[in-house]
């Protein structure tokens, strides 16, 4: 792992609660060069091997480390490929069609070459109703990408999610068409006869062809008694997750790790058992030809958001979930009615404000995965007919039980705010709606509603509201170091160049992200942030590289520091240039803010909530 | 839902190599006929929209090897399929008398629900060649084997010159349909407050 600067142990005079310098010696950018000429030496030589090894397996163990480190070692965002394709079909065929391929299209892995063309073996996968386009790719097509994916993503600060509107997009494509084999990030859900259930562009039954293309490179491994978990091809990854008789594939050039693209997949996978439970388990059972899309209908928004949710939603890898920050009292209150309610025979009561919790609670023994809430809301946030009136609908939480239905009853008090009710009864809609009505009673009582308002508008905490005046970091630090970093970062985020935090509570599973804020505004550049951090994650919780404590990690966009302890995880973003022991000291004022606000800005003493 | 259902439907398409499998597909779907022969390498994938009494369904047709030594693809190919549609060259003897061989390999590895009643359609290719004087295998007898199998649709085309191959896919997707028809509600459980406790022990992935 492009781990640059780590350490299992903190510094030797802190016992824990002091974050210090966890690497004093080393300078931490010579390190991280190397490692990065390493991984840059590495992806040269990944063509070849991906065109001979294209059924090569890896092992969810710690085999796949290499894999993942050369990932990381992909610079640069700009796809010109649309090789993918290529790539996964020449797979299906087993090793005599990787021999012919390899013969008449010596560097087909190459990125930004022509694809071979449509007749060059039995194999290609561009003919059909698709048309047989012979497309290629030039280094200028990148460029046109980078601008339309500009215009998609939005560039400004004010566009960033409010402009973000879920629903399908580009349904016109298939799999011959330019545009589609240019996108970062495909994933697709198929059965296990290869009949396509959804996929994000493009429209299913025109992609039936690739649907049936997949479905023969998983089965194909799957019958030698193995398993594919990655392919990679030059800078796309191909990450298969088989859940029984449903398979889900992310082909990405996102440069995002294979764990992350991973968790990704089975949230995917979660947020449709979240509609159907598992039962469609059985349906295949008795009916291998089983058609899943009908059952599926209508919830293109629900998928196409939680895709989304993956580039801006930190709890999508932190399985932890954020609260509204409020004063204690107020949560509190709000907390007794929904406990009340779950005394009523309900199983669980929440009161949500958009993805973020207002307060919530549990019957007796019930506890919520982070998980759940975060595809329990995002369907309910998804779904438009939720805000139209109040609703009861099956829902299943995957990780209480995948098995079966729970009814929710769902209510908007706002265009943000909302309950859900959920209980095991399939008759308790009345019960349920009294139970709202009594809670409307007490938030509007207390004036509850327009308070979670005012701190929605207010946002949560921020780098620039940090308690470090000027005035401090100019008398106090000592050395002279702070000459170099604030006087750089005057004007951008918060003192000593700090951009943006998050800090994860290990036992209240949830976690307090600050605010965006300058030079970070852009969805762009929030997705480029959280891409950042998710590596970060993924090498701290790395299985095969032991449990890290601290991290410190410098590149040409940040500085990044994390630190894990028994209580809490920080994850904290820097200018590139901000000054270590400067960033280490704001790291432990962050973590000393958190723990003054902690009242208001967690969900203290709910039900309980670990497993 | 805004738009109407669509169905899609898988068709395997299997018989001997060199039975012109491929270029049925390729006549169906693209129009085309090339002498040329390329052997098809594990299978190949085509979609093509099809109309039938006003309902619009996509087939996802999957063109075989024929080689033996593709063989052992079978179970992940044939799983789910909804029709399947063997080929044989009517001037080759050898291609008709292994139709059994296809047939029987088919419902072993598919294993479909109701085997007496899946759907298959045969089809002799090839009629065109030597203004039909090669022919080995007569109309009749094809007829016969099929009443023998329950019955099973024929057709007779030529790929090159495209005589049949809309009529054959036609029936081939029709019966496909068929067998597809009756489907049952989707009922999953809910949970009842005495067994959720017991279940979640089990559900637990954490």
């Amino acid at each position: 792992m492009a781990t640059s600067d780590s350490s299992s142990s903190p510094s030797s005079s802190s016992s824990g609660t002091e974050f210090a310098d966890p690497n004093p010696s080393t300078d931490p950018e010579t390190n991280s060069e190397r490692v990065q000429s390493q991984l840059e030496s590495m992806n040269l030589s990944q063509p070849s091997e991906v065109s001979d090894g294209s059924t090569r397996t890896d092992y969810s163990g710690g085999d796949d480390q290499d894999e993942v480190a050369s990932a990381n070692g992909n610079e640069g965002g700009v796809i010109n490929g649309g090789l993918v394709h290529e790539v996964v079909a020449g797979a299906s065929g087993g090793e005599e069609i990787d021999a012919s391929l390899r013969a008449e299209n010596p560097v087909e892995m190459e990125a930004g070459e022509e694809p071979p063309s449509p007749t060059s073996s039995g194999y290609d996968g561009e003919r059909g109703s698709s048309g047989g386009a012979t497309s290629t790719y030039k280094a200028d097509d990148a460029s046109e990408d980078e601008i339309r994916e500009a215009n998609v993503d939005g560039d400004t600060a004010s566009q960033h999610e409010a402009a973000w509107l879920p629903g399908k997009r580009h349904v016109d494509e298939d799999d011959a068409s330019i545009s589609w084999r240019k996108r970062k990030k495909h994933f697709f859900i198929l059965s296990n006869s290869g009949k396509p259930i959804y996929s994000r562009y493009g429209d299913e039954h025109k992609l039936a062809g690739f649907s049936a293309t997949l479905q023969a490179i998983i089965s194909f491994v799957e019958n030698g008694g193995d398993r594919v978990n990655l392919v990679k091809a030059g800078k796309h990854q191909v990450v298969f997750l088989v859940k029984g008789p449903i398979y889900l594939v992310c082909i990405s050039c996102t440069d995002e790790t294979y764990e992350y693209l991973r968790g990704q997949l089975d949230l995917l996978y979660g947020q449709m058992i979240l509609i159907l439970t598992k039962s469609i388990d059985r349906c295949f059972e008795k009916n291998a030809k089983f058609d899943m899309t009908p059952l599926l209908g209508g919830t293109e928004a629900v998928f196409s958001s939680l895709v989304h949710s993956f580039s801006w939603n930190p709890a999508t890898f932190l399985h932890a979930y954020t609260c509204l920050p409020l004063p204690y009292a107020l949560r509190q209150a709000t907390g007794t009615v929904l406990q009340e309610i779950c005394a009523s025979g309900v199983l669980f009561s929440l009161l949500l404000c958009k993805h973020k919790v207002v307060s919530l609670a549990g019957a007796q023994k019930a506890s919520l995965h982070p998980d759940d809430l975060l595809l329990l809301s995002n369907f309910v946030m998804s779904s438009e007919s939720f805000r139209t009136s109040e609703s009861f609908s099956p829902i299943c939480l995957p990780r209480y039980n995948s098995q079966a239905f729970l009814h929710a009853y769902v209510h908007f008090f706002d265009d943000d705010t909302y309950v859900i009710l959920l209980t095991t009864r399939s008759d308790a809609f009345h019960h349920l709606k009294d139970c709202r009505i009594r809670l409307e009673a007490v938030l509007l009582k207390s004036n509850i509603l327009s308070v979670v308002q005012r701190s929605i508008a207010e946002g949560g905490m921020r780098v620039e509201d940090l308690p470090i005046d000027r005035r401090r970091r100019s008398s106090t630090t000592d050395q002279g170091q702070d000459t170099v970093g604030p006087e750089v970062s005057v004007g951008t985020g918060g003192p000593f160049g700090i951009w943006h935090f998050m800090y994860r509570s290990i036992y209240l599973d949830q976690y307090i992200s600050s605010e965006l804020s300058p030079p970070v505004t852009s969805h762009r550049q929030q997705k480029s942030l959280f891409r950042a951090y998710q590596k970060l994650y993924a090498s701290m919780h790395d299985k095969g590289l032991g449990p890290h404590k601290t991290q410190y990690r410098r590149d040409e966009n940040y500085t990044l520091l994390c630190w894990v302890t028994p209580d809490f995880e920080l994850y904290a973003a820097f200018d590139p240039l901000a000054d270590k022991a400067m960033a280490i000291k704001t790291c432990n004022q962050v973590c000393q803010r958190v723990k003054d606000v902690e009242n208001e800005v967690f969900l203290q003493g709910a039900s309980p909530f670990s497993w | 839902m805004p738009s109407r259902r669509r169905t899609l439907l898988k068709v395997i398409i299997l018989g001997d190599s060199g039975v012109g499998k491929t270029s049925l597909m390729n006549q169906y779907v693209n129009k085309k006929f090339s002498n040329q022969y390329k052997a098809t390498i594990g299978a190949d994938f085509l979609t093509k929209e099809v109309q039938f009494e006003d309902r619009l369904f996509t087939l996802q047709i999957w063109d075989t090897a024929g080689q033996e030594r593709f063989q052992s693809l079978g179970v992940a190919f044939y799983r789910g399929a909804d029709c399947c549609v063997l080929v044989y060259d009517v001037n080759s003897m050898k291609s008709f008398d292994n139709l059994n061989n296809w047939r029987e390999e088919f419902l072993i590895q598919a294993s479909p629900s109701d085997p007496e009643n899946f759907p298959f359609v045969l089809i002799g290719n090839k009629v065109d060649v030597d203004g039909g004087n090669s022919r080995v295998v007569s109309e009749k007898k094809a007829k016969a084997w099929c009443a023998s199998k329950g019955n099973i649709p024929y057709f007779e085309t030529s790929a090159k010159e495209g005589t049949n191959v809309e009529e054959a896919f036609q029936c081939i997707a029709k019966n496909a349909l068929k067998s597809g028809e009756e489907e049952e509600l989707y009922l999953p459980d809910t949970i009842d407050v005495g067994t959720s406790n017991q279940q979640r022990s089990t559900g637990c992935e954490c």
